[in-house]
């Protein structure tokens, strides 16, 4: 029992060892460190959805950034001290989810192009210079009064936590079976008595908060944005691949997947972003005809076949 | 004064203009097998799907234990006691073959088991930790069998379960199906093999064209004129 | 006022055409393979320079440029089909595969067009077919406008006769029905299938050339952005359904048209408002059969 929750809390551990330890030892470079962690966060936030659930979102950013700006206002408009503004972006990310539920009755490419509508829709909103009263519209939002680089480091860093905390909870509880049972198929699921609204209606809510509490966190640290920053498509993309390479589903996956991309782009240093984004565009294509289940399915084939020969197989976690 | 444990009143399923169930009804009661047979498009499995709540009647009356039961969601049904296997099952892939099973035990909690392990009940207790995408066709029957009698059900709809097994799997699942009716679950089987028919229901109810054409044993309906038109002159 | 209404719903329809132009490439690769070409916008987006770039240095007609495209991004569509589309069918989720891997292809493709042709917006000069404007009551529309709507039409009812009168079309529309049916009936189904993405590739190139006419300034990044206006012009129609994707354009027009005129400020956002609200409500489109559970 207690080997396996050490072998559950591992990954918090690593998490813990790179974000907290590393930027005083190896690697001094925390504005890399906070930007991959932010991007561990949404990665997480799309397994939950996506991995557990197969809807594909493109427009994922969308409630990152709600979750920027609705922190946003009510620090400068309505003066909440930081820390609830940050909950209460999250809890804007999840009320506007709230208003997309219907989606959730759209399938496959139908819920991926609505997604990234919807996204949109936020972000001209957002970004309507009819709203700047509210949101300074396109002229962008500057949070100086309250920055503090430090807090908001440690805060995206227990937000991972809490998510990659989450991820493992999905993976060895009831819940996080009827959820990949209604991926698998909703009909049996339904006739497994998993109740599919409620059901993926939780899990839509969950990854629309860590995504907001993501957005309000980032908007924190980085304190001076424009809409285009906040809403730019590539974040959801970004995090979609993370995922994807690394392994949907998975507990390791996502954070396999945004280390070692997030960390090689950074290596690299691109200097201008088309370079990344013909590199990523052409490992997508390659990912999805050679690896579609990431590189968690190649431990988890290897462990399973040497499990095989003693007793059956177990599941890649 | 129903001891039914299913009632179907006057039930209609339209699809577009085409009336697929067109005043169907029918009841079970405990420990009965009562089996619905008739040509391909007849109306047996919509049947069977508008029961299990996976699409709503038009018009008419679905009771359960006398209860009205119309428009309830497939997971409440399956809490209630209704639980059925498919055509063409599709068990959850990314889960064991135990851990299918456990999806309906932790979701449905049934206050009484029906068997102690459903999943030996089948004969799949070897296969217990494979992974339910590299089972057989043969074995996801079974393990969707498992599946549905981890639901603890009163009311078993099991659709055309005996294609692709050899004569002995079949003697060996009817008697499987007969020792759970003989616990009082109800079971209302669709069915293509006559055989296996002959091994299970003491009444068979024939549909053609979404109506019932015959009601009563498998030899009488063998000997009805109407029967024998729509099997030979269809 | 009443003016304003008559030109919006006039210019609306009239742009309909192009915009179901936009549409049906996407909407035959749908209909064949049930797959979205997510790259659909930005297939587009390379018609488009492959104009502008033929005419600002040879002065080449864009109606030359368009007879060219057309057999190029054919070439170009069958070779992409064969290269990745079997392989992607064979795999145990090609629907959701798809639009991750077409996605790909999309950033793939936005980034090297920005390394060919920069990151500035560019526009073509309006008079390039001559200064002959079109005045519907009391309306004036210029030339290379009504140019585009004509050769928009043109291209629709040649698609149309294709699909209606002819072997290969007839067949064609026989695999967006069943593809399974279609293939044990002996048609061979992967012929048809890729004879299919090349014309949904070439009508992306016809439509870019006339992208910078109909739609202003031409920038790399636009293909996303037209993907999903493409994508609600065919949901609104309904999907794999090639007459309705006409429907949807001239609705999508109209729409735009009012939207510019009476909410300009908001009009940027009406695609997306339209896709969602008609998914939502609607989800097989007009002409589609509506009802999806679970």
């Amino acid at each position: 029992m207690l080997k396996r929750l050490g072998s559950m809390g591992l990954p918090l551990v690593v998490l813990v060892l790179i974000f907290a330890v590393g930027p005083y030892t190896v690697f001094n470079n925390p504005a890399t460190l906070f930007e991959m962690m932010a991007f561990l966060a949404l990665a997480q936030g799309i397994n939950v959805l996506y991995g557990f659930t197969g809807y594909l979102p493109f427009g994922y950013v969308g409630f990152f950034g709600a979750g920027a700006y609705g922190a946003s206002v009510v620090v400068l408009k309505l003066h909440f001290p930081i820390l609830l503004a940050i909950l209460a972006g999250g809890v804007i990310a999840v009320l506007i989810s709230v208003i997309l539920l219907p989606m959730l009755r759209l399938s496959g490419a139908y819920f991926a192009i609505g997604s990234l509508a919807a996204a949109e829709i936020v972000y001209n909103v957002v970004a309507n210079p009819n709203l700047q009263s509210v949101t300074n519209g396109p002229y962008g939002i500057n949070l100086a009064p309250v920055f503090n680089a430090t807090l908001s480091y440690w805060l995206m860093l227990v937000l991972v936590l809490v998510a990659v905390t989450f991820v493992i909870w999905l993976r060895h509880s009831s819940f996080g079976f009827s959820l990949l049972a209604l991926r698998d198929d909703p009909v049996s699921a339904g006739m497994a008595g998993v109740n599919i609204v409620r059901t993926r209606t939780l899990a839509w809510l969950a990854s629309a908060f860590i995504a907001g509490l993501a957005g309000a966190i980032y908007a924190w640290h980085i304190s001076v944005f424009y809409p285009g920053t906040m809403f730019d498509l590539n974040i959801s993309i970004f995090a979609i691949v993370f995922t994807l390479f690394g392994g949907r589903a998975t507990v390791w996956g996502p954070i396999i997947g945004t280390v070692v991309l997030y960390g090689l782009y950074n290596w690299i240093g691109f200097s201008t972003p088309q370079y990344f984004q013909l590199v990523y565009g052409l490992l997508i294509v390659g990912l999805v005809l050679f690896l579609p289940n990431g590189v968690m399915s190649l431990i988890g084939r290897r462990r399973k076949s040497r499990h095989a020969e003693r007793k059956g197989a177990v599941m890649n976690v | 004064m129903s001891e039914s444990v299913l009632d179907v009143r006057q039930v209609v399923k339209k699809f577009g203009g085409f009336r697929a169930l067109d005043g169907v009804s029918l009841s079970i009661r405990p420990g009965e097998i009562l089996a619905l047979v008739g040509p391909n498009g007849s109306g047996k499995t919509t049947c069977i799907n508008v029961v299990s709540g996976l699409y709503p009647a038009d018009e008419g009356e679905v009771l359960f234990q006398g209860q009205r039961i119309n428009g309830l969601s497939m997971s409440s049904l399956a809490r209630l006691g209704i639980n059925r296997t498919f055509q063409i099952p599709k068990p959850f892939k990314a889960l064991t073959v135990e851990e299918n099973v456990d999806v309906a035990l932790r979701n449905i909690h049934p206050a009484t088991p029906l068997v102690d392990d459903p999943l030996a009940f089948v004969g799949m207790d070897h296969v217990r930790d494979r992974m339910a995408s590299t089972l057989n066709s043969g074995q996801q029957k079974l393990l969707d069998l498992a599946r549905a009698l981890a639901g603890a059900p009163k009311l078993l709809l099991v659709d055309e379960l005996a294609a692709g097994m050899n004569p002995a799997e079949l003697r060996q699942l009817a008697g499987k199906l007969r020792e759970l009716a003989s616990r009082g679950v109800a079971l209302l089987v669709v069915e293509h093999l006559m055989g296996f028919v002959n091994q299970l229901a003491e009444r068979v109810i024939v549909m053609n064209a979404g109506r019932e054409i015959f009601e009563g044993s498998l030899a009488a309906a063998a000997k009805d004129a109407t029967v024998v038109e729509v099997y030979l002159g269809g | 006022m009443e003016t304003i209404l008559a030109y919006s719903i006039i210019g609306g329809i009239l742009f309909g055409f192009f915009y179901a132009l936009l549409g049906l490439g996407l909407n035959l690769v749908f209909g064949v393979l049930k797959m979205v070409n997510l790259a659909h916008g930005d297939f587009v987006m390379l018609g488009a320079y492959g104009a502008y770039v033929a005419y600002s240095t040879s002065h080449i007609n864009p109606l030359i440029t368009i007879l060219v495209e057309i057999v190029a991004f054919g070439i170009v569509g069958m070779a992409l089909y064969y290269g990745i589309v079997p392989r992607l069918l064979k795999s145990h989720d090609p629907e959701m595969l798809s639009l991750i891997l077409f996605f790909g292809v999309s950033q793939a493709i936005e980034a090297l067009a920005t390394f060919a042709f920069g990151q500035n917006t560019q526009t073509m000069n309006p008079n390039v077919f001559g200064n002959h404007p079109l005045v519907i009551f009391g309306q004036q529309f210029q030339t290379a406008w009504w140019v585009s709507v004509l050769v928009s039409a043109v291209a629709l009812a040649l698609l149309y006769l294709f699909l209606y009168r002819s072997k290969l079309g007839r067949a064609t529309r026989a695999v967006m029905g069943n593809r399974e049916e279609t293939a044990a009936s002996g048609i061979n189904v992967n012929r048809v299938s890729t004879i299919a993405f090349g014309i949904g590739l070439a009508l992306a190139g016809i439509a870019g050339a006339l992208t910078p006419f109909m739609l202003g300034g031409i920038y790399t990044t636009m293909g996303v952005g037209i993907t999903v206006t493409s994508f609600a012009i065919i949901v609104i129609g309904a999907l794999g359904n090639p007459l309705g994707t006409i429907i949807g354009g001239i609705v999508y027009g109209v729409a735009q048209f009012l939207m510019q005129s009476y909410l300009p400020s908001w009009s940027a956002m009406a695609p997306f408002v339209l896709l969602l609200i008609i998914l939502l409500v609607r989800p097989g489109g007009i002409l589609g059969k509506g009802a999806r559970y679970a």
